[in-house]
């Protein structure tokens, strides 16, 4: 899993590649964390390049977004989800839960709202 | 059409059963939709044979058996991990899965909601099984 970050108007934009399952849900959460630690509390996670999630991915994806809204009055927001990993978000019932945005930019404005 | 492989119990041969699931099920017939939920369910059983029945050791093994024929595809997990009942967890309550505890759950779910059967049983000599089924429409 390659995980990059750039920032913009105080959001950071975490952006994943490959599978987000099991083996590689650990690297993402500690990445995110320890942003948190530092005071971030916006974020937009950029799943254009995620070609499978599994329960374990979503996992972190529940709990950080959870985190951040209960208390660090933030939020998670996803930015585009390819078909299959959507059917998972929609299955599990995320899609009405978290904000999923069809692409960066939005999501990354929807901040400042 | 079969075929049978052994993996250690490390998270990082998940990437690899996938590729097996998504050959199998092209090979089976069938589309994209139906290839993601068979890799899914497939990921999901593995990672609780790795995590929870084989407790993350690379030194134990567990193997996949994929049986397939035009449209159906059926795949047992063996293993000799540790006793555990994945079938006692209780489906996650979906509308509130932000206030669960642990969010787990998940994967039993997925299992369930994805394929056409998944039976789980336990051998006398020990040996655990997942059976998991998706037939075409």
């Amino acid at each position: 899993m390659k995980i990059e970050e750039t920032i913009l108007n105080n959001v950071s934009r975490v952006k994943l590649e490959g599978r987000f399952d099991a083996n590689t849900s650990d690297a993402v959460e500690k990445f995110i964390r320890e942003r948190i630690e530092k005071g971030r509390s916006q974020f937009v996670l950029n799943m254009e390049n995620v070609s499978f999630i599994s329960s374990a991915g979503l996992r972190v994806v529940i709990i950080i977004a959870r985190e951040l809204r209960n208390e660090h009055q933030g939020d998670l927001h996803i930015a585009v989800l390819q078909p299959s990993v959507k059917r998972v978000f929609e299955i599990s019932g995320l899609n009405n839960i978290l904000k999923i945005f069809d692409d960066e930019e939005t999501a990354t404005k929807a901040f400042s709202k | 059409m079969k075929q049978s492989y052994d993996f250690p119990a490390d998270t990082a041969v998940l990437e690899k059963i996938g590729k097996l699931a998504t050959d199998a099920g092209s090979n089976a017939g069938f589309n994209d939709i139906e290839i993601g939920d068979i890799q899914l369910a497939l990921d999901e059983v593995c990672t609780n044979t790795i995590i929870h029945g084989l407790k993350n050791d690379p030194s134990r093994t567990f193997q996949v058996v994929l049986q397939w024929d035009s449209g159906e595809i059926e795949i047992q997990i063996h293993e000799s991990g540790e006793p555990f009942d994945p079938l006692d967890l209780d489906d996650p309550k979906l509308e509130n899965i932000m206030e669960e505890q642990s969010a787990g759950g998940l994967g039993l779910y997925f299992l369930r909601e994805l394929m056409d059967e998944a039976d789980f049983r336990i051998g006398r000599d020990g040996v655990k099984t997942w059976r998991i089924v998706k037939r075409k429409p």
